[in-house]
């Protein structure tokens, strides 16, 4: 009898032993849980919800992706990389079977997308680009690089009509010098300024794409360089930022200023014929397209490419008529 | 004892199982090379460009749109113009068409050559600012997922704008008169919800000045 029930205790023991093995094995994978009878869930991780930009971002993916029939939900990164860790494990756990995602960080924010793939769940970058091709089912991005070209041409076909071959100095004011999109649109309106020899450089600077400082980097670069004819600045909010140093220093007539964005203040001064010229991006369309994708992912799609450029339009003295004008704020 | 001896075997089971599920091994090169941002080999824009423009573009140019009857239909069905011979690797309102003509010069400018038409219309080449990614895109040739990464694709666009600088704008200046009747075919950009047929400028990709 005794014999018999110390078989029993070790059968009931090795029992355990497979049931915690077998535990281990499975859980592996499974990493996520899915509702089968309700619809599919999107998360939309935005890097910040401070930005009207990324709230039109935000707000656009989240409503094309109910549209198209599924539950949502936005989560604000505040630009922090570790509360944007916490959203992927929340979406992770909590079932959601999409991810539509503006990164906080271009490097910082690879792991945190590797997880949600690793997991089977799909995730689509809005706007900034992760550092890494397969950290991302796709990203879809505006095209920096070209919309700068675009703006290159436009600030050397108006330049040189003012004054032929004679040299011409210019400022760069960049947005983050840790941002991609900073050195993705310096790039390209490098890439056809540098080939017109009269064009020169006289000061390039980080104005972290931010107003104020654009206004004070340019006060500083005008006192040792009184003599210019034009800034490209990286983004809109640094182009205002550098007109008014120009206004204060009583040379906006005599300065054009290019910027970057298509941002409304901007939109009207160039209708006003104080800004010259500005790529006018648009967060509705890569909002709308990642949702779409998402929505073709559930439906068998897996061909994506991987990066999408979104054209940016560039608006200028000529097509402005063309965009109707908004409030001033 | 034999008894404790299976109990030990599956404990080293069970551990051997978590550890071999816990650790990876993987070499830091091969990390850093699927990881990094020049992911796998490192592309070639100039012999890509170089062997998309023999191989591919200037066959492609017997299949261009004749101008004149791309404008008119631009003019009478925007809609259709566009979804039959536009192309373009991104989305977006910008896209881009291949089209050939032939016509007389009328002006020869520091930055183009206006071309009149047959059918009355004049057209601009370019001669100075070739830039942009209208030779690449207008063909619909080349396929958004061949590449992983977009300053790639820039490159490509950039390669293929300094073939067209060095082969086919110096003999275009040097043989165009006005006067002189031109065979063109090139690249366009149009924006297709604000639409301007009055300032289309080609690109010039093969011309054959016929004097």
């Amino acid at each position: 009898m005794t014999k018999k029930l110390n078989y029993m205790n070790n059968l009931l023991t090795y029992s355990r032993l497979f049931v915690l093995l077998l535990l281990l094995l499975l859980a592996g994978s499974c990493t996520s849980k899915t509702d089968a009878n309700g619809p599919k869930k999107v998360a939309v991780i935005v890097s910040t919800l401070n930005n009207p930009w990324f709230v039109v971002l935000a707000e656009t993916a989240a409503a094309e992706a109910k549209a198209l029939g599924y539950e949502t939900k936005i989560f604000d990164s505040q630009n922090n990389t570790a509360l944007e860790s916490d959203h992927f494990e929340n979406a992770i756990v909590s079932g959601f079977n999409a991810i539509l995602l503006n990164p906080t960080d271009s490097d910082g924010s690879i792991v945190n997308a590797r997880k949600a793939i690793e997991a089977g769940i799909p995730v689509f970058c809005m706007d900034r680009e992760v550092n890494s091709p397969r950290a991302a089912t796709c990203q879809i991005l505006s095209d920096n690089y070209s919309g700068c070209v675009a703006i290159g041409k436009y600030f050397v076909q108006t330049l040189r009509a003012k004054a032929s071959n004679t040299p011409i100095n210019y400022v760069e004011i960049l947005g983050l010098v840790g941002d991609n999109n900073t050195w993705n649109r310096s790039k390209g309106f490098h890439s056809v300024v540098d080939q017109y020899r009269n064009f020169k450089m006289v000061a390039q600077q980080s104005a972290d794409f931010d107003r104020n400082k654009a206004m004070e980097v340019l006060e500083s670069i005008l006192q040792a360089h009184p003599d210019i004819n034009a800034v490209f600045c990286g983004n809109d909010a640094m182009a205002m930022g550098a007109y008014q140093a120009l206004v204060a220093a009583g040379k906006a007539n005599d300065v054009g200023v290019f910027g970057f964005d298509g941002a409304d203040d901007v939109m009207n001064s160039i209708r006003d014929g104080k800004i010259k010229a500005t790529g006018l991006q648009s967060p509705q369309t890569m909002a709308k397209t990642a949702a779409q994708f998402a929505d073709a992912y559930f439906k068998g799609k897996r061909d994506f490419a991987k990066k999408i450029p979104v054209a940016v339009e560039l608006i200028d003295q000529g097509n402005i008529k063309d965009y109707p004008a908004t409030k001033k704020s | 004892m034999p008894k404790n001896t299976l109990k030990y075997t599956m404990l080293l089971v069970l551990l051997a199982v978590v550890a071999y599920n816990s650790v990876y091994f993987k070499r830091l090169d091969e990390v850093k090379a699927s990881a990094g941002p020049n992911a796998g080999q490192p592309f070639d824009a100039a012999s890509y460009a170089s062997a998309f423009w023999t191989n591919k573009l200037l066959p492609a140019t017997a299949k261009a749109t004749e101008f004149d009857a791309l404008l008119s239909l631009l003019k009478t069905d925007k809609e259709k113009a566009f979804n039959t011979h536009s192309h373009a690797l991104g989305i977006g309102n910008i896209r881009y068409f291949l089209v050939k003509g032939t016509g007389n010069v009328t002006a020869v400018g520091d930055n183009d050559i206006t071309i009149l038409l047959p059918s009355g219309e004049s057209v601009k080449l370019a001669t100075e600012y070739i830039f942009g990614n209208a030779v690449r895109d207008a063909s619909g040739l080349i396929q958004i997922t061949e590449f992983d990464n977009t300053m790639d694709l820039n490159n490509v666009s950039a390669e293929l704008n300094t073939i067209i600088r060095n082969k086919v704008v110096p003999p275009l200046k040097a043989n165009a008169k006005p006067g002189a009747t031109i065979n063109f075919v090139g690249a366009i950009e149009l924006n297709k919800a604000h639409l301007h047929l009055e300032t289309i400028e080609v690109i010039p990709i093969s011309v054959e000045v016929i004097r």
